[in-house]
């Protein structure tokens, strides 16, 4: 049965649907309960913003709040893991990440290797990501980038509801550590999602739109300025590919190749910083191996190199537009300096 | 010139085991701070203008020494001058010791000490004739009494300053010397016991089944510990001559057949133990006694120190009259009959 | 027969000496190879800490989970992880307790509890928080044991996993091992309260300081730590005063520490030296048995550094292996 619910609502029935399948997955974040110790209701928010509501109810002590003490308990999600749990931990903005980076990089990545492969760490790193929410520079940041970097770490940033519930369950179901990244502007986005429990496998985009103009490359909140762009850029009857990357580590390229080996001409969002983002390392992955098959040089669309600001003014500004997306398909698109020398 | 006081804070005291196996307390390093403060004021105020104090690397002379700079900003000369002895610091109760003796001979009018049993202990063993006057930062704390250390500080500074007179400024006090094999190796201010553990391990007692003997220079049914137990059967007061000594046995062999009656009793902070008693006698003074145990270990003031084997001659000596301590009561009820803090400070004179 | 005095029977006893000798043993051989230039890296020796490890872990089985530092192999071996994998570990070599790609800091065996040695200091309390917690979910009695130097203890980790275990009431055991050094800088001038006992008071934990030379100090209050824990009674801090015989990492010229302080720890203060006193001198054990462990141990380690030397290096395909289950 499929119905219509939000990001959130599908986020929440794949820890429903996985904590009543597997003993061992066991929640723990700052709030998921809400109110633990606290004069009023139990389950007061299910989470900061509601994410976790209701399994409190459901699955009782398999819920812990936590002290504020990220490092802590984010440190106490691996070592649980190392010894047979499957926690899910909610770190309620991923940019807290600096305050227990040390426990996810240096020490859940690293078990694995280090310890000659006798280890398994299968731990989630739920959090939110992306601006937009008038959060300012503290609360949005699109970090994915700091954790793709690190060799040992699984990540994924789903787009739509669908692609959450079922990348959430496998998240939970994979036996290393991964960092599911949730973007907040998402959480109220509704798709069609089935009721039953299914599992979507890394390292594998989703095309959303077929195009053989230009392939466009992007996760997260920025596929859909990818869509509106397509949509708008189909007008002038330039058809774009829409690729939505759903992990970032592991990911598909061959999908991305493929594409480009097709179109000729490859745009990358991102609404991660420039410097060493997804944007630069897929601009780099296709020049170095299809770099004969591209038309026009690599375009990326990215906000600035500058925290995300406050004021909706300057937030509008920074997060990349359907209109950005646009132009660099048009940059693309235009005779390039080679063609108009030959010509 | 105005007498100068010692003073030795241990830092380490109150860490033991009895923090898991009872509920006893931890006196922060800060509080021990505060109280040498508190005291430090009670001594200025009474005209000391000089303190040696024992280095340790516990931490309490830096926060001392903070709380001496900050009143110095503010230009007001609360405290005495403090001045450390020049002696290394091992962390160990050798630092005690050798604190003891330098103020000894130094000349020092008085001792403070902020410590359990143990910490006073270490410096009777080695302050000769100088009085102590004891506060107690420990676990058990038979010995030093139980009140506010401003109130200490200002007996003492009272009782170096000859505004007491010396025979109601001072009390003497017992103690029991541990001889092996003739030499006196050890003493007790409050208790000796004799267990059947044959280690030191982690120190206190909690353990009733081992326990055998105990003496006990005076036994107070209103202090915890092993004095506790005697204490609970015939109390001695620290002022008559002589103490207590208590047969134990094992609570279960507790039958009427078996002459060994059951007692509760408090042996550690919040620790009730159920403790077999054979039987138990008055301790004359000056008598040495050997005990029945042969081997085992010998616990002075709750705490095992010597372990000892068949092959080793003990005996136990109770001595009267063997330390002075400040009588901090004594000291106030002077000082209040006799109007001694109204007025002007009253200008010092050497005493000493 | 001899009466035993102790709380351990004789078999017992002579496992605790033999641990610590191989300990001893371990650190003493590596501490010689380093300087030939037969081991890459760099290493942290335990040699003069061999009593708190072995009288903590004594208490232990393989339920129980423990979370080293950078000075891991006492511990390691205290828990009974393979002293040849160890030594192959050490030496880089592809049958290593990791197959070469740990190395001295980070070895580990979780079928044995332990949950790795560890370059970040104060790194394994969180984690030992997360076994505690696993512990607790299968409802198997395991407690979990972390260790942190003088120097970690000022960790922020350090401090949030005490308040963490206390207030999830988890069974861990938080183990200070205070060997007055954090690398070359003084315990008593980078710990602002002194007294790692009051920090754990802070957080509503019980503290013991125990001497840690003295095997029967540790393993009398480390056992009533964790049966206090395993009971439910929560987590404690116990803080265990030691001697470094060595520097910080092999190759430490040790000119912060005072003239002559290493030769008198170790004339006086040497943890082993102690037990064997005390064992010999009850009469429990003869002097001939602690000669024959002494050699047991010295052919173990020999023949350790003999199969390690002779085992095959990792390869390449093993670069790109185990950084993930799946990927």
């Amino acid at each position: 049965m499929s119905r219509k619910i939000s990001m959130k609502t599908a986020i929440n029935e794949a820890l429903d649907l996985e904590m009543r399948r597997d003993p061992t997955v066991i929640l723990m974040g700052e709030d998921i309960v809400g109110g633990t110790g606290a004069p009023g209701e139990d389950d007061a928010w299910g989470g900061v913003l509601g994410v976790t509501k209701g399994l409190f109810a459901k699955h009782g002590d398999r819920l812990l709040d936590t002290p504020l003490s990220e490092s802590a308990y984010i440190g106490a999600a691996i070592g649980a893991a190392a010894c047979g749990m499957r926690p899910v931990a909610e770190l309620m903005f991923m940019d807290f990440m600096g305050v227990c980076f040390d426990q996810i990089f240096n020490q859940a990545a690293k078990f694995r290797y280090m310890f000659g492969g006798k280890a398994e760490t299968p731990v989630v790193i739920r959090g939110m990501v992306g601006a937009g929410f008038r959060a300012a520079a503290q609360h949005s940041q699109m970090l994915t980038p700091l954790f793709t970097h690190i060799p040992g770490l699984k990540v994924v940033c789903p787009s739509n509801a669908y692609d959450a519930k079922g990348l959430l369950i496998q998240s939970i179901r994979d036996n290393d550590p991964v960092i599911f990244c949730e973007h907040k502007n998402l959480y109220g986005h509704e798709t069609e999602v089935p009721a039953e429990s299914y599992a979507i496998p890394f390292g594998e985009a989703n095309v959303l739109r077929d195009g053989d103009h230009v392939t466009i490359v992007s996760y997260g909140l920025t596929v859909h300025r990818a869509m509106e762009a397509a949509d708008a850029l189909a007008r002038d009857k330039v058809e774009a590919e829409v690729i939505d990357l759903r992990t970032l580590s592991p990911i598909d390229w061959d999908t991305i190749i493929d594409s480009v080996e097709r179109t000729g001409r490859l745009v990358v969002v991102d609404e991660a910083h420039p410097r060493c983002n997804l944007a630069t390392d897929i601009s780099a992955f296709v020049a170095q191996n299809a770099f004969g098959a591209l038309k026009a040089g690599i375009q990326m669309v990215t906000p600035p190199h500058t925290p995300v600001p406050f004021s909706p003014s300057l937030e509008d500004l920074y997060i990349p537009s359907a209109e950005a997306v646009a132009a660099a398909v048009r940059r693309t698109m235009a005779p390039s300096p080679r063609s108009t020398l030959a010509a | 010139m105005a007498p100068v006081i010692g003073i030795i804070a241990n830092p380490v005291s109150a860490r033991d085991i009895r923090r898991v196996v009872a509920n006893a307390a931890n006196l922060q390093i800060a509080d021990r701070a505060n109280i040498v403060l508190r005291v430090l004021a009670a001594l200025r105020a009474c005209g000391v203008t000089d303190v040696l104090m024992m280095p340790e690397h516990g931490g309490i002379g830096r926060h001392v020494a903070r709380g001496l700079s900050r009143a110095a900003a503010h230009g007001e000369a609360p405290y005495p001058a403090i001045h450390p002895l020049p002696m290394p610091v091992t962390g160990t109760v050798a630092d005690t010791h050798r604190a003891a003796d330098s103020m000894r001979r130094a000349g020092v009018a008085a001792i403070v000490v902020l410590g359990g049993d143990g910490t006073h202990r270490a410096v009777v063993a080695h302050c000769g004739a100088v009085p102590m006057a004891g506060i107690s930062t420990g676990t058990n704390n038979a010995f030093p009494e139980h009140r506010e250390p401003t109130i200490t500080g200002l007996a003492t500074g009272l009782a170096v300053t000859g505004r007491v007179p010396e025979h109601i400024a001072f009390a003497a006090n017992k103690r029991i010397d541990v001889s092996l094999d003739g030499r006196v190796a050890e003493i007790a201010l409050v208790d000796v016991a004799l267990v059947t553990e044959r280690y030191v391990g982690a120190r206190a007692l909690w353990k009733p089944d081992s326990f055998r003997e105990l003496f006990v220079t005076f036994a107070d049914p209103e202090v915890i510990g092993m004095s506790a137990i005697a204490g609970l059967l015939e109390p001695v007061t620290r002022e008559e001559s002589g103490g207590l000594m208590v047969r134990l046995g094992a609570p279960a062999s507790g039958t009427a057949a078996s002459g060994v009656t059951v007692l509760r009793a408090p042996i550690a902070p919040g620790l009730m133990a159920s403790v077999g008693v054979a039987d138990w006698r008055r301790m004359p003074a000056g008598v040495p006694f050997v005990p029945e145990v042969k081997a085992g270990s010998i616990a002075l003031d709750g705490e095992r120190e010597i372990a000892f084997s068949a092959q080793d001659r003990v005996s136990l000596t109770l001595r009267d009259d063997a330390f002075r301590t400040v009588n901090v009561g004594g000291c106030m009820q002077y000082a209040a009959q006799y109007r001694l803090l109204t007025g002007a400070p009253a200008p010092v004179t050497a005493e000493l | 027969m001899t009466d035993n005095p102790y709380p351990l029977d004789k078999a017992d006893l002579l496992q605790a000496y033999r641990t610590m000798r191989t300990i001893r043993e371990f650190e003493e051989r590596l501490h010689i190879d380093f300087a030939k230039g037969d081991i890459p890296g760099f290493v942290h020796l335990y040699a003069g800490e061999e009593a708190c490890a072995t009288g903590i872990m004594m208490h232990l089985n393989d339920n129980d989970r423990i979370a080293s530092t950078h000075r891991g192999h006492g511990h390691c071996i205290a828990k009974g992880v393979d002293v040849h994998e160890m030594m192959a570990e050490i030496y880089g070599r592809s049958t290593g307790a990791c197959r070469g790609k740990g190395g001295s800091m980070h070895i580990a065996d979780l079928s044995k509890g332990m949950m790795g040695a560890n370059g970040i200091l104060g790194a394994g309390a969180p984690l030992i928080c997360g076994a505690a917690l696993a512990a607790k979910f299968r409802g198997d009695g395991g407690v979990g044991i972390t260790f942190v130097g003088d120097g970690a203890s000022n960790q922020g980790t350090f401090l949030e996993s005490m308040n963490l275990a206390a207030v999830w009431n988890l069974p861990v055991v938080f183990v200070v091992e205070n060997n007055g050094y954090a690398e070359s800088t003084a315990m008593e001038w980078a710990v602002s309260c002194d007294s790692y006992i009051d920090r754990a008071t802070g957080f509503g934990l019980p503290g013991v300081t125990v001497d840690g030379t003295d095997f029967f100090a540790v393993h009398e209050a480390a056992g009533e730590i964790i049966r206090r824990a395993r009971e439910g009674g929560g987590p404690a801090l116990l803080e265990c005063n030691m001697v470094r015989f060595y520097g910080h990492f092999e190759g430490d010229a040790q000119t912060y520490r005072a003239k002559g302080e290493v030769e008198s720890l170790r004339a006086n203060r040497d943890c082993i030296k102690l037990l064997a006193q005390r064992l010999t001198e009850t009469g429990i054990v003869a002097p001939a048995e602690l000669e024959t462990i002494d050699r047991e141990v010295n052919a173990l380690i020999e023949d350790a550094v003999r199969c390690a030397k002779a085992a095959p290096l990792p390869v390449a395909a093993d670069l790109l292996k185990d950084v993930y289950v799946a990927y």
